[in-house]
């Protein structure tokens, strides 16, 4: 998102009663204001959902201000493990580190400033900052960007003692529900349109950007973009890559980063690599957090993009993928069933010869892989742009406190 | 004394008779001439009809008596024995007389002139019509003053280079008025747009013409709010006119939009049997999501998929007869979620019933019971009659839709929707009403439902 981009340049994208709509919601939140906290200002999709919100909230007129935690390195390392273990992904995590998670979130309840009426915290490394309520009062939202559908039971229990003291939590997908004591609701993530990311760009700098990696623009293209992280299953997109590859020429890119409260993602993809090997039909990226244009420039020039995830949170590249027109194949875990409606509007699979079994009908079928681009692009319009995301939390916050199945504003 | 001037006027009587009848004569054959002229211009208005001819003629008549005696004076003074000095004052006196009650009545007529070449007199735009005149009153004005102040001798010359260099400051202070004034009078004149019309301006922008002024015309949007264009760039614009207001309505309605919040409840089945077990305990608000989200979802393919139960049961469990007939219900039927639940719960009985062996829904395919919450509130948008109500329509989102023909049904609790009541109790559209109340909206995609609907309501203008 541009730094000049405001609501109204959405009107083109959505329509302007859309608009219209989210202006009549946040003039009934006017005197408000929000504090939203996560972990960090910048890598990973919630730094990137939020750095696009935060400023939308505020043109609408919500006061919606932005902080996040402090921690130094062997605290995200115990968050990393909270966020496997979350993902069903079980590692033993000892007391000491519980009671490091503990000591962490202490130094921040004294260093952050709680002032808003409102406090909108994200994800489980700032979830324990609710020992505040009971100075400050206030209401508290927790909103888990995670897949929590088969949580690691010790950190669950854990984390639980923590998340049963919020009004309410939100999930992106239905199957992440838990059985709590608070409201839960269920909001998906969503993408920028206007951002440099999935802006419309200008057939040169396609080019520019595919010659810029050693890509061959004339031969069908397959993409995954993801963090080199075990659970985005970069191994299986491989072998799923060369089972397709024996009948079909194409090329795979493996285009990803690193985060700073990921300090696995090296490790990964040294894995990715030796994996590869001398293949050069295999192109490993590691791009570097803000390059948005280049992520941009690569999607819109993949004939199909992959997101063969072994868990998922919700998976935005998917979204940013069927905005952009193109095919998907992806795995049935996390959010990626709420995007990819199978045969609708992209292809899931559950297996290694799934995915390229998948990959073989678009390759072969182009049109068809048109046809699941354009119904992927109306859906993603519906449902998972960034005003729409916008508008649940606008009618989160003011329904927070309301218990009827019709609230009139 | 007295004799002297009795002497004096039997030698003198003819310099006074002589004059005297000779202004008689004239103002008799004038009186005469001018009963000839008006009858016969009368004559020839009442077979023409124009507007234009009976103004001059009303203004005229009078002042053509009085124009006459003044003529009758001058002839009589010209032919009379006074001195050359005397006759040129009295000249004078009389040409200044006739050209400032000349004046008077044309500055008069021109304002009627102006005033009737508005296309409607009652309601076209006050302002505009006050400037103009005012402009060719003063311009008279001006004209007759410097008139008789060169009948009198009086340098003019420099009164009128002051008054050139007046009008060209005026001008060049004023440049961006004169074409908006132009602009004015041409939208007026040329019946393009008047006040009470509902016009559609290039920007999608829509209302009703609030009022026409000299140099803008002010817009009162469907949604309340006053829009004032210039006029020169009106006149540049392509508009669209729907015109006068039709028939009001006794009531205006006012649009709503729903939109909603997604609740988790927590629940989940991974069989039918389960299902069955929650489907009851749930509440309205689970069975409406459940019977109601794909339309909002999937409102952009056709045909659109079917509701959640019956797609689960698909997909997940594969009982084809059973997604069968659960997808056939029809939820247009019913009015109350009590009623479609029961619907649900009577054919999943029955299947459960007949089922030999249970299915289990694989990992991660489970049903999960979302629960909808329905957040309306009011929009600006208010149609005061059919009109207003189709250019509403266009604009509104598919949640206003869906708020007033969907959900009315189960807040009305009969088998009816806003837009029918409406056009039934505020338009004594009967028949609208009917035609829109019979139609199934689960069959349409959103916009092809208002597409319909607006169809229906432009046959009825």
């Amino acid at each position: 998102m541009s730094p000049n981009t405001n609501v109204r340049d959405y009107e083109p994208v959505v329509g302007r009663s859309y608009i219209e709509e989210l202006r009549m919601l946040a003039a009934r939140l006017s005197g408000k204001t929000v504090l939203t906290i996560n972990s960090t200002f910048a890598g990973g999709g919630v730094a990137e959902i939020l750095s696009h919100l935060v400023p939308l909230f505020n043109e609408l007129g919500v006061d919606v201000r932005w902080q996040t935690i402090s921690g130094d390195a062997s605290f995200f390392k115990v968050t990393k493990k909270f966020h496997n273990a979350l993902h069903g992904k079980g590692e033993p995590i000892s007391d000491a580190e519980f009671a490091l998670f503990r000591e962490t979130t202490k130094k921040n309840l004294d260093q952050i400033d709680f002032s808003g009426d409102i406090l909108f915290i994200h994800d489980p490394q700032p979830v324990a900052l609710i020992e505040k309520r009971k100075d400050i009062g206030r209401e508290w939202i927790w909103r888990c960007h995670i897949d929590v559908s088969h949580p690691d039971a010790q950190v669950w229990r854990f984390l639980q003692e923590f998340v049963n003291k919020y009004d309410a939590a939100v999930f992106s997908s239905p199957n992440f529900a838990q059985q709590l004591p608070i409201r839960q609701f269920f909001a998906p993530p969503s993408i920028d349109p206007l951002s440099d990311k999935n802006k419309e760009l200008p057939p040169q700098m396609v080019d520019i950007v595919l010659a810029k990696y050693g890509l061959d623009r004339d031969k069908p293209l397959i993409l995954q973009v993801s963090r080199f992280d075990r659970l985005k299953d970069p191994i299986g997109v491989i072998k799923a890559f060369e089972l397709v590859r024996r009948n079909f020429t194409c090329q795979l890119v493996l285009a990803g980063g690193t985060a700073s409260d990921d300090p696995e993602s090296e490790e990964v993809l040294q894995e990715v690599k030796e994996r590869a090997g001398a293949n050069s039909d295999i192109h490993i990226l590691d791009i570097p957090p803000g390059s948005d244009i280049d992520i941009n420039a690569l999607q819109t020039a993949a004939t199909i993009v992959m997101q063969k995830s072994l868990r998922e949170g919700f998976a935005l590249t998917i979204s940013e993928a069927l905005w952009k027109g193109k095919p998907v194949v992806a795995s049935a875990v996390g959010g990626i069933p709420l995007q990819v409606k199978n045969r609708l509007t992209g292809l899931l699979s559950h297996s290694i010869e799934g995915t390229a079994y998948a990959l073989r009908q678009i390759l072969a079928n182009p049109e068809y892989g048109n046809w699941l681009g354009r119904n992927g692009k109306e859906h993603v319009r519906q449902h998972f742009l960034i005003v729409r995301e916008l508008r649940d939390y606008l009618l989160m916050f003011l329904a927070l406190h309301r218990s009827e199945d019709v609230i009139y504003l | 004394m007295g004799i002297g001037v009795i002497a004096w006027l039997r030698a003198h009587w003819p310099d006074i008779v002589v004059p005297v009848l000779v202004f008689l004569g004239v103002f008799l054959i004038s009186l005469w001439i001018r009963r000839i002229t008006y009858n016969t211009l009368e004559r020839w208005l009442k077979e023409r009809k124009t507007n234009v001819g009976r103004i001059i003629v009303s203004a005229t008549r009078g002042p053509f008596l009085h124009w006459l005696l003044i003529l009758g004076a001058y002839i009589a003074l010209r032919i009379s024995v006074l001195p050359a000095q005397d006759k040129v004052l009295g000249g004078r006196i009389l040409a200044s007389m006739f050209i400032a009650y000349f004046g008077w009545v044309l500055a008069r007529l021109s304002r009627e002139l102006l005033v009737a070449s508005f296309p409607d007199r009652t309601k076209t735009p006050g302002r505009v019509v006050t400037v103009t005149t005012n402009v060719v009153q003063v311009t008279i004005a001006v004209v007759g003053v410097l008139i008789i102040l060169e009948l009198w001798g009086a340098p003019v010359a420099p009164i009128l280079i002051v008054l050139v260099a007046a009008i060209v400051v005026a001008i060049l202070v004023f440049r961006d008025v004169f074409p908006s004034l132009v602009s004015g009078f041409q939208l007026t004149q040329q019946k393009q747009i008047r006040t009470g019309d509902l016009i559609r301006l290039e920007s999608g922008e829509e209302g009703r013409v609030e009022e026409i002024t000299w140099r803008n015309t002010q817009i009162k949007t469907l949604d309340g709010n006053l829009i004032i264009v210039p006029n020169t760039r009106l006149m540049q614009a392509t508009i669209t006119n729907f015109g006068k207001q039709p028939k009001a309505a006794t009531e205006p309605f006012q649009f709503s939009t729903r939109l909603h919040l997604r609740e988790l409840t927590g629940l989940s089945a991974t069989n039918v049997s389960q299902l069955l077990s929650n489907l009851k305990e749930i509440p309205d608000a689970v069975v409406y999501y459940h019977t109601h989200s794909f339309i909002e979802e999937f409102q952009f393919l056709t045909p659109e998929p079917t509701n959640d139960f019956a797609s689960w049961i698909q997909d997940a469990l594969h009982y084809d007869a059973l997604a069968e007939r659960l997808a056939y219900i029809d939820t247009f039927e019913f009015s109350t979620i009590a009623a479609l639940r029961q619907r649900i719960v009577a054919v999943i009985q029955d299947f459960v019933a007949e089922a030999p062996v249970e299915r289990e829904a694989p990992p991660d395919n489970e049903f999960h019971f979302i629960k909808s919450i329905s957040v309306v509130l009011p929009t600006p948008y208010i149609a005061h009659d059919l009109q207003e109500f189709i250019s509403i329509l266009r604009k509104v989102s598919i949640g206003s839709l869906y708020f007033h023909i969907f959900e009315a049904r189960l807040r009305l609790q009969r088998r009816t929707n806003d837009f029918s009541v409406w056009f039934e109790d505020c338009l004594g559209e009967t028949e609208l009403a009917e035609q829109i109340t019979r139609l199934d909206p689960y069959n349409y995609t959103m916009d092809n439902l208002r597409e319909i609907i607006i169809q229906a309501c432009e046959k009825r203008l």
